[in-house]
């Protein structure tokens, strides 16, 4: 019994790794793809190790472009994408108490309003969008991305709604009787139990607004305020000359501090569902 | 009471926002047939700016302690980018009243940046533009009255060369950044491999299937590759051009109002050559070309293809590449219908620098892209990445260093120039073309799938072309 | 007199109603603002032949709407989406949840684990892993080699209309990983009071999975599904690094399709037209699962 426990662990968690790595293999592709030359990777190889390790694709991808260099894109999209994610935290947990947890005249008619923000492609309200930051008189400028962050967004609204459903009613309504108005249990019950959907938001929304090119390209002008996936996409010009070996070695960095969040706050996401105190 | 007060508060509110929301949506709503009157109104006041700024070029020091900013903007390669950065830096050491804020961008972003900035009357003050120029002619703000004063200098730069970039009326749109033309790059050592002999200047599309069919045949390799984008050009327009008398056809009119071949069947035997091509593997099909991003990674720059399409300009890149692996390249004309008819080739500009009509320095953009183009020191670290210089002493200071890739682009350019050519070419595209392009490209797709034939693909395309000038 | 003033604010304050709009303010704000007036230029938009290189834009009623129907390109790519949508969308969430069920497990390592695939998702959207992944499926390609190697004929996934949309479905699956971080805390939200009792009701494995972490994650279940069928809808990027629509149209799925009318054929108007179309698709199939969702969903909250 005790063997075929362990056989059985041991399985497990070979599959798992080798699922994993079969599951990561492009991303190691790329990885190593950052110290190959430009004329290995357009042959095209698919080893994982260089046929002769070059380093200074690291050097040259660094410099950036026409003098500025990435420390200044890494500063830029680190800005912009702490303040939006923060926003987005913020803004959406208010939204989605109110949807899901108020009574408030108006509730489906708002929901119905949020969900619909979803379901048009972004390419058609780009130019109407632009139009009104442009008369507002912010563009160029970073206010055009950050500030619908602090307007809530849909997907995590929802998101979050989904999660307080799964809070017990009775938690609040106790909360009542003990004399807590509506924003003191939001602030005291609501938002403490909310923390792994707080978590996930923060992850996904970080990588999103990080690898977010679109938003940068029509809301920036000067290449000092280029973000690190604009500058990116510059290497990835199919018009002209490309230099893959430095694309990638930089897209390579631009992974880290998506990863490094993704790292820090999984734990916290394991520590918040375990003294969520849902146990019933 | 308090409820009435609650809803009294909320209806404030709605109505706030409401109206708020009603005010921006209205003049938003409305915003496009508002446009018109302020074009032409922008159109006006950027007219009479000029009056007064001409008024002041006799006197052309009085701008110079007016510190002034310019906005400009390119597409391009690291390399375009880095180069382009280090003569901008050096015009402003020698213009410090000038500060110019620029940005690049790769191809597909610049344009879409660019109509956004279009729809918001934000055009950069200089700004480069390709052969799709129409879509924003109401952007470009002519360089004629500078040319007149003097402002721009032409005095270097041919008529024939000056023309590229004009409109059909001879208003001067812009100064070409360089020319440019097409031609097929071959590998010389697969062709001797093949044992197909080399292309000549007279060759024909007959003879260039045969080598391409035999150098699949012989080697395994694709016979020829390239990007179909530039196969329309290169290619399909290129035919008609060369059916008839010099200058008899071309696959639009010269003023851009329709077609300018009237028989759709025109197009059935070149289609039906390059459908045979891919059928047979002697050209790469829609899978193998989704894999040619650039022309670095061509077939051809890999040696997995004896020919390809190459705008020149790009040429020198290749040869380079191939050269650090021990090949060589040759560069030969496009393929005629018959070796005594007309070439159907071009000289055109590969792209220009234009003034734009939101610009509030006209003159002082207009004077930079004088010294752009006729600068002998600006075009030295430039190095003619975007194409030939238009200035002749440019051109033959350039030339006179050029290394061998360059070398043979330039002799290139220059017996393309001895081809007999019509009196008067089309270098402009309608606006639309993308789309018949697109769905050309389908349809040779469709007609190597078997789904439908030459006859029908061809009378599609016409019929697609045609549809842009309804 | 001032006591009671405040107490009516305090009063006023705490009313459901004004509860609600103070928490829904940015959102309402937003929406306005940023929302409302851009969807209905693009609505107005749709009956004009605005382009956006012109600037020019005259009433042409319904002609777009009409043209629609008559566009063969655009019926295509209709058809080419909901092929995405029904295969990417289903075979995202199985594997999603699978991978989410496996790394439960009480385990040092899970996390390790769940960070290992999770990096799919993290990185997807870089231009430089699209780039990879369509390396792969090149025709002498990692895929390719493979298949070679095991006595397969290989395949020319690009140049194929029917195989060409495989890369771009397995490319989404691979995204499973926020799927699966939604799953994996619902999972962990599940109070393990609820299985202790299965237990000692003596439920094996199966059941305790259909009777109590279904229905507890149902509520789970629907937001992915709602949010994996919009997103899948909304799948650009991808198409446009990867295969650019081709061959021969049968990847050219509808917002690639919006973006080409709307910026390289400089057709806004007709993009519009085809937004809103599409617009009215994907409502009415959202108000399908949201309408089937009573039947299935457990709600704790109850509503």
């Amino acid at each position: 019994m005790k063997i075929k426990k362990r056989v059985t662990k041991t399985v497990y968690h070979l599959f798992v790794v080798l699922f994993g790595m079969l599951m990561i293999y492009p991303v190691l592709w790329m990885i190593s793809g950052s110290f190959k030359d430009n004329a290995e990777i357009l042959r095209g190889s698919l080893g994982l190790f260089p046929e002769n390790l070059k380093l200074t694709n690291y050097a040259t991808g660094w410099s950036g472009f026409g003098g500025i260099s990435f420390t200044t894109f890494f500063k830029n999209s680190i800005i912009i994408t702490a303040i939006a994610t923060l926003g987005t935290v913020i803004s959406s947990a208010l939204v989605a108490y109110a949807l899901s947890r108020v009574r408030f005249r108006g509730r489906k008619f708002w929901f119905t309003c949020m969900i619909a923000t979803m379901l048009l492609p972004g390419q058609v309200i780009m130019i109407p969008s632009y139009l009104i930051w442009h008369r507002l008189g912010l563009v160029p400028g970073y206010l055009p991305l950050i500030i619908p962050n602090f307007c809530g967004q849909a997907f995590f609204i929802y998101q979050m709604m989904q999660f307080m459903s799964g809070i017990p009613r009775e938690l609040d309504e106790a909360a009542t009787i003990d004399g807590c108005s509506k924003y003191s249990i939001f602030t005291h019950i609501i938002m403490p139990l909310l923390k792994p959907s707080i978590v996930t938001t923060v992850i996904i929304q970080f990588y999103w607004k990080w690898d977010d090119y679109m938003g940068p390209l029509l809301y920036l002008s000067k290449p000092q305020s280029y973000t690190v996936s604009l500058a990116i996409k510059m290497f990835a010009d199919a018009s002209s000359t490309t230099d893959y070996g430095a694309m990638f070695a930089m897209s390579t960095l631009s992974l880290i501090p998506v990863f490094l969040i993704f790292l820090f706050f999984n734990r916290y996401l394991v520590e918040g569902i375990g003294t969520s105190g849902l146990k019933g | 009471m308090k409820k009435k007060l609650v809803s009294l508060f909320i209806a404030a509110s709605m109505v706030a926002s409401l109206t708020a929301c009603g005010g921006n949506d209205s003049s938003n709503s409305s915003a496009a047939p508002e446009e018109t009157p302020k074009e032409t109104s922008t159109e006006d006041s950027g007219k009479a700016d000029a009056q007064p700024e001409e008024a002041e070029a006799s006197g052309q020091e009085n701008t110079s302690d007016e510190q002034i900013t310019l906005r400009m903007a390119w597409w391009g390669s690291q390399t375009r980018h880095d180069l382009t950065v280090e003569v901008i830096e050096m015009y402003e050491k020698e213009h410090p009243n000038v500060n110019i804020e620029y940005e690049f961008f790769s191809f597909d972003d610049y344009f879409t940046k660019l109509k956004t900035l279009v729809a918001s009357d934000q055009v950069w003050d200089i700004f480069q533009l390709g052969g799709n120029f129409p879509m924003y002619m109401d952007k470009i703000y002519p360089l004629d009255e500078y040319v007149e004063s003097g402002v721009v200098d032409v005095s270097k730069i041919s008529d024939a060369y000056l023309k590229i970039t004009q409109d059909f009326d001879g208003t001067q749109l812009g100064l070409s950044n360089g020319l440019n033309t097409y031609g097929i790059a071959y590998d010389v050592d697969m062709f001797n491999a093949a044992g197909v002999a080399l292309p000549d200047e007279n060759w024909t599309w007959d003879d260039y299937a045969a080598a391409a069919r035999a150098i699949h045949e012989n080697t395994g390799n694709f016979g020829t590759s390239g990007f179909s984008t530039s196969e329309f050009i290169a290619g399909c327009s290129t035919y008609i051009g060369q059916l008839g008398e010099v200058g008899e056809y071309s696959f639009f009119n010269l003023d851009l109002t329709g077609m300018g071949f009237d028989d759709a069947s025109m197009l059935e035997p070149y289609i039906q050559m390059r459908a045979d091509l891919i059928k047979e593997g002697a050209s790469p099909d829609a899978g193998a070309e989704a894999e040619v991003t650039n022309i670095e990674n061509d077939f051809l720059v890999t040696g997995e293809s004896g020919m390809t399409w190459v705008a020149v300009n790009q040429f020198p890149t290749i040869y380079d590449i191939c050269k650090a692996e021990g090949r060589t390249l040759g560069l030969a004309p496009l393929p005629r219908v018959t070796s005594d008819g007309p070439s159907g080739a071009a000289i055109q500009s590969s792209q220009m620098l234009c003034v734009s009509q939101d610009s509030e320095h006209k003159q002082a953009a207009a004077e930079f892209i004088s010294w752009f183009q006729n600068s002998t020191e600006c075009n030295n670290v430039l190095q003619g990445e975007r194409g030939i210089p238009v200035n002749e002493d440019v051109r033959a200071a350039l030339k006179a260093n050029a290394a061998e890739g360059q070398q043979i682009m330039y002799d290139f350019v220059d017996l393309v120039g001895t081809f007999e050519m019509p009196e008067k070419v089309n270098v402009l595209s309608p606006d639309g073309q993308d789309q018949v392009v697109d769905n050309y490209r389908n349809y040779i797709q469709q007609v190597v799938f078997g789904e439908i034939t030459a006859k029908e693909a061809a009378e599609k395309t016409y019929a697609d072309a045609q549809a842009i000038f309804e | 007199m001032k006591k009671t003033e405040t107490g009516c604010i305090r009063k006023f304050l705490y009313k459901e109603n004004t509860v609600g709009y103070v928490f829904a303010l940015p959102f309402i704000f937003g929406f306005v603002c940023f929302s409302l007036v851009p969807i209905l230029t693009s609505f107005y938009y749709a009956f004009t032949d605005f382009s956006l290189g012109s600037k020019t834009a005259e009433l042409v009623g319904f002609k777009n709407y009409v043209r629609l129907f008559q566009d063969e390109v655009f019926l295509k790519s209709l058809g080419v989406t909901v092929k995405y949508v029904l295969f990417s969308v289903p075979l995202k969430l199985a594997f999603a949840l699978f991978v989410a069920f496996l790394l439960t497990r009480k385990s040092g390592l899970v996390t390790l684990y769940r960070s290992l695939y999770y990096v799919p998702s993290l990185v997807g959207g870089s231009v430089a892993v699209i780039l990879v992944w369509k390396q792969l499926f090149a025709r002498k390609g990692l895929i390719n080699t493979m298949f070679a190697g095991i006595g397969m004929p290989t395949v020319n996934w690009f140049g194929d209309q029917t195989l060409a949309i495989v890369p771009l479905i397995l490319m989404s699956v691979w995204q499973f990983g926020s799927s699966m971080i939604i799953f994996a805390a619902g999972l962990k939200e599940i109070p393990t009071s609820y299985y202790e009792a299965a237990k000692i009701d003596g439920a094996n494995g199966f059941q305790t999975f259909f009777r109590i972490t279904m229905p507890c994650l149902s509520p789970i279940v629907l937001y992915n599904l709602v949010m994996q069928t919009i997103s899948a809808f909304m799948v650009f990027t991808q198409v446009a690094i990867m295969t650019s629509g081709g061959p021969n149209n049968s990847t050219n799925v509808y917002a690639y399709n919006v973006y080409k009318q709307a910026f390289t054929y400089n057709d806004m108007g007709y993009a519009c037209a085809m937004s809103w179309f599409m617009l009215v698709v994907m409502s009415i199939i959202t108000l399908i699962i949201f309408k089937t969702s009573k039947m299935w969903v457990f709600s704790e909250a109850g509503d």
